[in-house]
């Protein structure tokens, strides 16, 4: 027995060993990141800086370039697609009538002219001459049939068609009507649709809109079942710069270039995506296996990026925030008092330091600081100061007890943290939000969760603090801080704000909207409605065989694949 | 024998119902459904609530399961949330991916530990005895994630040799050959992780189902007749040893089809494991459900399986 013992001891050291030495490649990098309201993150393109360390297998694919990402759900139909995995081979073979440029901002795609009536009410698009892969050319007929089928009795897409308040579409929905009145042909590239109201959301809502051919989806369409266009999801024809030639589910979706892309043939005649995960996308882009990927941003990651030397790397910041969400019902968080305070007396740098190192900024309004509706000007930065907090929490009534938590007619300061399961930033944070708290005299319990307990008590506004991320829409407007808003599960309700809201969407001159969100942010950061944490980044990594990629925060990469040449 | 297989999957339709309605139950209690999983920062109230009532899940909990079971009943599993397919097609698609790599990594499995259980026994306490228990232990205790990275840094990285991961080379062109070759060349490392994990609990329990038969007094009478010692081992004690086995053999068989999440994440592999935790994490209640039943069944037919092997290979055991 006591050789084997000694035997299995040799192995477990060589083990640690192994083991260890994985771990000491991770040495700090903390500069001095106290300052926080300054932007630290690092962002930008960093260029490859070594083209002949490129793998064979990657330099030997002339004409095909495969791109890595998690396993879309086979949903390829503009209609239905959820994950953005799907999102992604969608964008590269439909078109919208209007697209997003870098900047955020729209022109026109498939549409020519773009003309709106003086009351704002009407719009009138004229089509360019493209065509559908299927040879047949892009009509008027297939834009109504595209919101016929999106204003269907039976639709359970992600699109809320009725949001865009087109003229008779709610009748549509409900049945009483076979027609959108609001839609009408003017001929076979020209059509005007009337809305009953509009906003500054209008022109995207109307726009935006992936262009289906009716004569390939609409065969079977019958108002009320849109069965048969759903058996076509996996099986795309659309206008866009790419063709689904095969798809395998888990494994790839084979494109070829549409050469008769109506903005000129890609340079890329065969385009895949192939199925990558987290734990081995770095090595597949390594081998050649795959040319391009979306890596988590971390230190590590970007130096192994580097050290390969071939690869374009793409930082860019996060279009999203994370914030830990206050219960505004709650008899302790509705005084703004004490949610400043426990703002001021939260170290935030400390921890974005800690989860995203210099990959990432702490916010202080909840909007990208890429949007044009971003603004520094009066906006308080909290800056971690434990004094500050203490005396709100005094102004606010809550005087230190005899045991160091503090009190209030009686009652103690006390909150409860659900805290989501497996999450890194929750991890990260809690430990954090612990101490300082405790410094404040707070008593804060925490409970772990899985995520959609969490959600759910959010529904029910059964909580008091909790921590999430989310994403935004290009453009401010939201239903977050409004009262009764659609995603105000907070109970945040100031009518200044939501006055300066519907000014915001009704106003169409971008210099006006402006002026009306600065106010608007003001408001919300001295509110103090959410703990702001954090806006991340995400990194698009790329074979630098590859050139002419156009990408930003609001500009996903598929735009801009008909643009990409290979070297050859 | 007949009467009894009949027996048999008569008694397996109240177990069904009762299984169908722990899960069910089990599912309704975990808090969320598909909408709030999805936590889409930019649905509207009204939006959710045409979407739960065109789901189905606006309706009482009793009432879902009886809609559930009905369709059940003849053949209709739903339509998967996430994927927007029949619940049928989807298992369908993703399935046998699964079960290519389970199938190959139970045959290796079995006959590594048969032999390393066999001759472990046989030469007790000896040194190769002991050589066979280290690796096994080595092999049983090692995490899957570090085994499978060190094993892709090793052979796809440093020697070249296999590809990193996914089940085909993206792009490939070439006849059947090729393409099964490919298939090949993918498989064999999630494979031999796979085949690490089992050989370990596996080994382990054929040595001792050997030990045992090997005290025997049959085999010490095999022995006093002259045989020898090769027939005495593989003929008198081997066969019996194996008998027990039966039994692991018949929980294998879910095993074969319910994925490994684990190793499909790390390779890539396009399995139905990944698939199945997404859709419980989504709350894919139609997926969800129709998976676990479909394991449930494997489960049921696996011990039945396993109760008329044992019936056949056991002459003592006589089947009612």
């Amino acid at each position: 027995m006591t050789k084997k013992w000694s035997l299995m001891l040799v192995f477990v050291l060589a083990l640690t060993l192994v083991l260890s030495a994985c771990g000491d490649k991770k040495e700090s990098n903390n500069s001095n990141n106290s300052n926080n309201s300054n932007s630290n993150q690092e962002s930008g393109l960093i260029k490859a800086s070594d083209l002949s360390k490129n793998p064979d297998q990657a330099k030997n694919r002339k004409d095909t370039f495969i791109i890595g990402m998690t396993d879309p759900k086979g949903i390829f139909n503009p209609l239905f697609m959820e994950t953005a995995y799907d999102f992604y081979v969608v964008y590269s073979t439909f078109d919208t009538l209007i697209t997003y440029k870098a900047d955020g901002s729209y022109e026109n795609s498939l549409a020519d002219k773009v003309e709106v009536s003086e009351d704002n009410l009407t719009y009138t698009y004229t089509l360019k001459d493209a065509k559908f892969v299927d040879g047949t050319p892009v009509t008027s007929k297939d834009y109504l049939f595209t919101w016929k089928a999106i204003l269907d009795p039976s639709y359970d897409g992600d699109i809320d068609g009725l949001s865009a308040n087109i003229v008779g579409a709610k009748e549509y929905r409900e049945g009483t009507a076979s027609e959108i009145s609001g839609i009408k042909i003017i001929d076979d590239r020209k059509f005007s649709v009337t809305v009953s109201e509009y906003t500054a959301l209008t022109p995207v809502d109307l726009g935006f809109v992936f262009i289906m051919p009716e004569g390939y989806y609409g065969k079977d369409y019958k108002q009320g079942s849109l069965e048969s266009i759903k058996a076509l999801n996996s099986e795309p024809v659309g206008s866009g710069q790419f063709k689904v030639t095969s798809y395998k589910a888990g494994q790839e979706i084979v494109l070829e270039a549409n050469e008769d892309y109506f903005r000129g043939a890609p340079s890329i005649k065969n385009l895949i995506f192939k199925t990558t995960t987290d734990s081995t996308n770095l090595a597949m882009l390594q081998s050649g296996e795959t040319d391009m990927n979306n890596i988590v941003v971390s230190e590590d990651n970007v130096e192994a990026l580097k050290a390969m030397g071939f690869m374009d790397i793409n930082i860019l910041p996060n279009n999203g925030y994370g914030y830990v969400a206050f219960n505004h019902d709650h008899e302790i968080l509705s005084d703004v008092k004490v949610r400043q305070a426990l703002t001021y007396g939260l170290n935030r740098a400390e921890i974005v330091e800690g989860i995203y190192g210099p990959y990432a900024d702490v916010i202080n309004i909840p909007q990208s600081k890429v949007s044009w509706a971003y603004t520094e000007e009066d906006i308080n930065t909290f800056d971690f100061d434990t004094e500050k907090a203490k005396s709100l929490l005094d102004e606010a009534g809550w005087k230190v007890g005899a045991d160091g938590i503090r009190e209030k007619d009686g009652k103690k300061l006390k909150l409860n943290f659900s805290a989501t399961a497996n999450n890194p930033v929750v991890d990260a944070l809690l430990p954090i939000m612990t101490l300082n708290y405790k410094e404040l005299g707070i008593d804060l319990t925490a409970e772990t969760l899985e995520f959609n307990a969490i959600m759910d008590k959010k529904t029910k506004g059964d909580y008091d603090m909790f921590f999430a991320a989310w994403g935004l829409t290009p453009d401010p407007d939201n239903t977050i801080f409004i009262s009764d808003g659609a995603q105000n599960d907070f109970g945040y309700s100031n009518p200044e704000v939501d006055k300066l809201m519907a000014e915001g969407k009704k106003e169409l001159d971008v210099e006006k909207r402006k002026a009306i969100y600065k106010k608007m942010y003001q408001l919300i950061n001295e509110d103090a409605v959410f703990i702001y944490m954090y806006q991340r980044t995400n990194m698009e990594a790329y074979n630098a065989r590859a050139q002419g990629f156009d990408i930003s925060p609001y500009k996903d990469f598929p735009f801009s694949l008909y643009q990409v040449q290979l070297e050859q | 024998m007949k009467q009894y297989i009949i027996r048999r999957l008569l008694q397996m339709i109240p177990t069904l119902i009762g299984i169908s309605i722990i899960i069910f139950t089990i599912s309704a209690l975990v808090p969320g459904d598909y909408i709030t999983a999805r936590d889409n920062p930019n649905m509207t109230a009204e939006r959710a609530a045409e979407l739960r009532s065109i789901y189905g899940l606006d309706k009482p909990e009793y009432q879902r399961y009886f809609i559930w079971a009905g369709n059940m009943l003849v053949g209709n599993f739903g339509t998967s949330l996430q994927h927007k397919l029949p619940v049928t097609e989807v298992i369908g698609e993703y399935v046998w991916n699964s079960f290519i790599i389970a199938f190959f990594a139970m045959i290796l499995s079995w006959t590594i530990a048969v032999i390393a259980g066999v001759f472990s026994a046989k030469f007790q306490y000896s040194l190769l005895d002991k050589l066979i228990t280290l690796a096994v232990f080595i092999c049983m205790s090692l995490p899957s994630f570090f085994i499978g990275l060190l094993l892709i840094k090793w052979f796809a990285l440093d020697l070249k040799l296999l590809p990193v991961g996914g089940m085909t080379t993206a792009g490939l062109k070439g006849g059947t050959w090729t393409y099964i070759w490919d298939v090949v060349e993918h498989s064999i490392l999630p494979i031999v992780v796979l085949t690490m994990l089992s050989i370990g609990g596996l080994a382990r329990y054929f040595r001792t189902s050997m030990l045992e038969v090997i005290r025997q007094d049959y085999i010490r009478t095999a022995r006093a007749k002259g045989l020898k010692e090769r027939t005495v081992i593989f003929k008198h004690a081997f066969r019996n040893a194996m008998i027990p086995a039966i039994t692991l053999l018949g929980f294998e068989l879910p095993g074969l089809f319910g994925g490994a999440m684990i190793m499909e994440q790390i390779f890539a592999w396009p399995g139905i494991g990944h698939v199945y935790l997404n859709s419980i994490n989504m709350r894919d209640y139609p997926f969800m459900l129709g998976f676990t039943i479909f394991l449930a069944l494997l489960t049921l037919l696996g011990n039945l399986l396993a109760d008329v092997l044992y019936g056949i290979a056991d002459p003592r055991i006589r089947l009612k």
